[in-house]
């Protein structure tokens, strides 16, 4: 009933002079609106917040008019702030650092796993996908709470570990700070964002794996590159859009990360996300937590940026 | 042109079988002695196996009966990155993300050999496919005909003892394809190594090979030079795979030692060769249709001539091909060189025309 | 340590799509209130019936989420349509959201049972509410010390137990002997700046930031002794005996008691009260200004002023109700509890609540975090 309606609407919407002229900026327009809405908007009126001044429950305005004269109260003390304490510098980099090196383990681990999925027998791939996808549907809060039962003294991870001394390695290497005691510990805390993010590195480099050439594989070997260097002088680079993908996908959201190392990270592992959380709820300083929200946005948004020149300049090679 | 006999072959297939299981055999039975200097080609259909006794040589798949020699050595168990065989691959293979110069030195680089050494080697290359001025680029920043070289010059580079090709012309256009076959050639003469290629196109097989081998269904139906397979085809498949044949069923009328006439009904066939066979057998005679001439009026004598009507005719500028309509329907082609710019008595469509051969054209095919 | 326990969360994001049913459910508030009810609680305050006969009695449905801290319950208030119709602030936050206007007064005229109030606590109480004009308590202990009396004195050895209680959990010399057992503190800057101001004699409730002077170096020397943060989560560990001392409400603690003699774990509970005295808090019934079903939580709060129902939460959670008329009602052995009802003597040494600013609560965050994390 309705489609005769819906098609005569875009019908006339298209014969419309400014759609004819504009039909491509139309479509293009689509998206410009969502990043306005969803983004850029939210993203203004934090940073509107985040040089506010704050009362108990409302923001002084910015704009004041007094005798005659409109003055903009731009308030960046929040800002230098940042500067000032060091627990923002401090925790800054131990997000940098656990997300650095919860990338690092993704990519290790998921390498080889997206590598073996792409070379399984095509009919068995979907299942493997599958079973990567499986964990998307529990709950990621659930699922990090089994960690910490898995993990707590008597859980049977931590019972496994013991058994095999994996402690005494851990604890040597300062990821834990007394003998079988894994939670609350900056193991429990890297563990638990592996965990949680190895399929947003895998399914990228499933992606690239899957589409790869085989033949250059045996073109390499054919010309004496064993399997081996085979590996690290084809498939590697090639895979390089993949691996690039895969640390965005991992490294952007664990800068920000506030619930894992809120379940399973300790005092030793403060991160970001709690400072942010701190000055929203403890402090109830709003523009405290904007200033220090836009920094983390300026964080993620480098990383970003280089992401996409690598990706803008692939395409062109591309093309 | 011809091989020589007195030294063994570089390159001895040794009754190799391949079953990848399933019912089919891949490749059945296969003995191949391939000489030193040689281009040798494999031809055959699609799903002939070709490729997987090119693959076998390369290492890429293990027989499952026989052996493979090169130079005397066996090279079974050994992986393909250990053998001194180079291949260039169907639509080439080369690495997108490395430029034309780190391509070529790939194979070089994994010798481990010295880096003036592999630049030289390079140079050398680039310089043999006319490319020096590509070194910097990346594979996809070249033409087809481009890429063809590099891939050349990468599997050339390590100078392998010997060298596979994989429809070395297939991925290029037909006019770039003829240019390219004799400058393969070529540059595959001036470098000196004993070539294994595998083609579907027997135009291709036949302008670049010394030899052929017909391949169907993985067993090989003949070996020899191009003008022996093409002259004298072994088999109805191989006369009627290699050009185009008119086949004609019939029964040895006349068996003498240097004549045979063969009775086909609606012609007779007389031919200037003995054959071993007898009186009464059923053969096939296969006549190619450039051998057969045609005119308006019936020629002198009996044999080697038949009357059909012009169906249907078509003009390729060189040549110009006739759909002749026997009598009870039976069909032939034959193609008249046109040596004239416009032939005065040539048959137009719905006419009446006599075709006729000397007896040196036919093949006798007893099987 | 559980910083943010599931039910947290799990509210946070309920309370989200309920504020959101809320306001896309009835965009025209009909005259007659819809029979509606939402209410935001600290999570185990309750007792089992006390929704279900509300819900029967008046039928009108009740939403009940929990929160277990004042920050969350605060910034919702700040961010304003919680969508909730009850909430119960602590007083000292509840001040700092009359003053920002984020409270309906309350009218009393709807609100009979108001008779039953014990005027010591509305007195208290109009410290944070002068006129008593926005809060009625809805249950008040204190912030002590909770311990297992048998490790401690193991762990104590020739050591004797302090007189004051609050130095098993600030001075190094008696924690660095417990941590053997374990030892946990409440995890948030506002139960635990306060306590140790408190201790080091000066006023716990602040708006002087220069009070807090002391306080870093003081938790600074017991840092490495603390073994859990936990809010909620140290009541079963106590009553487990895996922690032999918790810094943590008074009801807590007796709940942990009783778990433990119902449990039969054979571990012995107490709760402490300081020689100093504790810090009382009174967690309060308000109103949001922007409450939608503001009569239906003027009914709740009458309801709750039965002495009965005031009675069965005592009993249930161990904390001391605002009604006077409530104690008949009260089992003996919790109605005899000093730790539940405390003497007059221990009343008058306990710490009041007082108001906090954000500059206040800002220094608190900042000492706690450094106390947490060294930073």
């Amino acid at each position: 009933m309705s489609r005769p309606l819906v098609a005569s609407f875009f019908d006339r919407m298209h014969a419309h002079p400014f759609f004819r002229k504009h039909s491509r900026k139309a479509v293009i327009f689509v998206p410009y609106v969502w990043l306005l809405v969803f983004f850029l908007l939210p993203f203004f009126i934090i940073l509107k917040i985040s040089v506010s001044e704050m009362e108990v429950a409302t923001f002084l305005p910015l704009l004041k008019y007094r005798d005659g004269i409109v003055s903009l109260a731009l308030n960046v003390s929040h800002y230098l702030f940042i500067f000032e304490d060091e627990l923002y510098s401090a925790t800054y980099l131990a997000s940098l650092k656990y997300a650095a090196v919860t990338t690092f383990w993704c990519l290790f681990i998921g390498y080889p796993f997206a590598y073996f999925m792409a070379r399984a027998k095509a009919t068995i791939q979907p299942a493997l996908l599958m079973l990567v996808m499986l964990p998307f549907w529990t709950s990621f809060l659930l699922r990090v709470y089994a960690w910490k039962g898995l993990l707590m003294e008597s859980g049977w991870v931590s019972e496994l570990l013991i058994a095999v001394h994996a402690d005494d390695l851990l604890l040597h290497l300062g990821l834990i700070t007394a003998p079988g005691k894994f939670m609350y510990t900056p193991f429990s805390l890297v563990l638990g964002m592996v965990y949680t993010y190895l399929p947003f590195m895998v399914l990228p480099l499933y992606a690239t794996l899957s589409k790869m050439d085989l033949r250059l594989l045996e073109a390499a070997a054919d010309l004496g590159a064993t399997p081996w260097v085979g590996f690290w002088k084809i498939t590697v680079p090639l895979s390089k859009a993949g691996i690039i993908a895969g640390s965005m996908l991992v490294f952007i959201p664990c800068i920000g990360e506030y619930v894992i190392p809120e379940l399973l990270g300790g005092p030793s592992t403060m991160m970001i996300g709690r400072v942010l959380w701190d000055e929203f709820f403890s402090n109830n300083d709003w523009p405290m937590a904007s200033s220090v929200a836009v920094v983390v946005i300026l964080l993620i948004i480098v990383p970003l940026a280089l992401f996409n020149k690598y990706q803008a300049e692939a395409t062109e090679a591309r093309a | 042109m011809t091989p020589a006999t007195a030294a063994p072959a570089t390159l001895q297939i040794r009754d190799v079988v391949k079953d990848f299981g399933g019912g089919s055999v891949a490749v059945n039975h296969v003995s191949l002695d391939i000489h030193k200097g040689e281009i040798f080609a494999l031809l055959g259909s699609s799903g002939c196996g070709k490729t997987t006794l090119l693959r076998m040589l390369a290492g890429f798949e293990i027989p499952t009966q026989g052996s493979i020699l090169l130079d005397g050595q066996d090279l079974a168990g050994l992986p393909p990155y250990l053998r001194p065989i180079n291949m260039m691959f169907q639509s080439y293979a080369l690495f997108p993300h490395l430029t034309v110069w780190d391509n070529i030195a790939f194979g070089l680089k994994r010798d481990g050999m010295p880096k003036e050494r592999i630049a030289e080697r390079v140079e050398a290359m680039l310089k043999l496919v006319q490319l020096p001025k590509y070194a910097k680029r990346k594979p996809h920043q070249l033409s087809g005909g481009q890429q063809q070289r590099v891939a050349l010059a990468r599997s050339l580079a390590k100078r392998p003892q010997l060298m596979l090709l994989d429809e070395p012309l297939g991925a290029l256009d037909k006019k770039l394809r003829e240019e390219t076959q004799i400058e393969l050639v070529n540059i595959i003469h001036e470098v000196g190594v004993t070539c294994v290629m595998v083609t579907h196109d027997q135009e291709e097989a036949m302008t670049m090979a010394t030899r052929i081998a017909v391949m169907s269904e993985g067993k090989i139906l003949q070996v020899g030079a191009p003008a022996e397979i093409y002259e004298t085809p072994a088999t109805r498949f191989v006369a009627d795979f290699i050009g185009n044949v008119n086949m004609m069923e019939g029964t040895v009328a006349v068996d003498e030692p240097d004549m045979v006439e063969i009775d086909c009904g609606y012609c007779r066939h007389r031919v200037g060769h003995g054959i071993t066979g007898t009186v009464g057998m059923e053969v096939s005679v296969a006549l190619r249709p450039e051998k057969i001439r045609l005119s308006r009026t019936k020629p002198e004598g009996q044999v080697n001539q038949v009357q059909g009507t012009v169906r249907d005719r078509s003009y390729f500028g060189s040549f110009t091909v006739y759909n002749l309509e026997l009598a009870g329907g039976r069909r032939l082609k034959v193609s008249e060189s046109n040596v004239e710019r416009h032939r005065e008595d040539a048959p137009a469509e719905g006419q009446v025309a006599w075709a006729t051969w000397p007896d040196t054209a036919q093949v006798v095919l007893t099987q | 340590m559980t910083p943010v326990s599931l039910r947290r969360v799990l509210g946070f994001v309920g309370s989200l799509t309920l504020a959101y049913t809320l306001f896309s459910a009835c965009p025209v508030r009909a005259q007659e209130e819809e029979k509606v009810l939402n209410i935001y609680n600290w999570s185990d305050y309750i007792a089992e019936d006390t929704v279900a006969n509300f819900e029967k009695e008046f039928g009108i449905k009740v939403r009940y989420d929990n929160f277990d801290n004042n920050e969350i319950l605060h910034a919702k208030m700040v961010a304003g349509r919680t969508g909730y119709d009850i909430v119960v602030p602590s007083s000292y936050f509840a001040k700092m959201q009359i003053n920002g206007g984020l409270l309906r007064p309350l009218d009393r005229s709807k609100i009979p049972n108001w008779k039953n109030l014990d005027p010591n606590i509305l007195s208290a109480l109009a410290e944070m509410d002068p006129g008593n004009k926005y809060l009625v308590d809805w249950a008040w202990g204190f912030t002590t010390v909770g311990i297992n009396v048998d490790k401690v004195k193991k762990a104590l050895g020739d050591l004797p137990m302090p007189d004051n209680a609050w130095d098993l959990v600030f001075k190094p010399e008696y924690m660095s002997r417990l941590k053997s057992c374990g030892v946990s503190f409440l995890d948030s800057a506002t139960e635990i700046v306060p306590p140790a101001a408190h201790y080091l004699g000066k006023p716990g409730f602040s708006k002087n930031p220069a009070d807090y002077n002391g306080v870093p170096a003081l938790l600074k020397a017991i840092r490495p002794y603390v073994t859990l943060f936990s809010s909620a989560g140290y009541i079963n560990d106590l009553a487990n005996g895996s922690i032999c001392v918790a810094l943590g409400y008074s009801g807590d603690i007796n709940i942990a008691k009783n778990r433990a003699i119902e449990g039969k774990t054979g571990q012995n509970i107490q709760c402490l009260i300081p020689k100093t005295g504790g810090l009382l808090f009174m967690d309060t019934m308000a109103i949001p200004a922007d409450a939608p079903h503001p009569n239906n939580a003027l009914k709740w709060i009458n309801y709750y002023l039965r002495p009965e129902v005031s009675a069965s939460m005592t009993n249930k959670v161990f904390y001391a109700n605002p009604n006077k008329a409530s104690l008949p009602f009260v089992k003996p052995v919790v109605a005899n509890d000093k730790t539940v009802f405390p003497s007059d003597a221990d009343m008058q040494r306990m710490e009041r609540p007082g108001e906090l600013t954000n500059d206040s609560r800002r220094a608190m965050t900042r000492i706690y975090t450094s106390f947490k994390t060294g930073l």
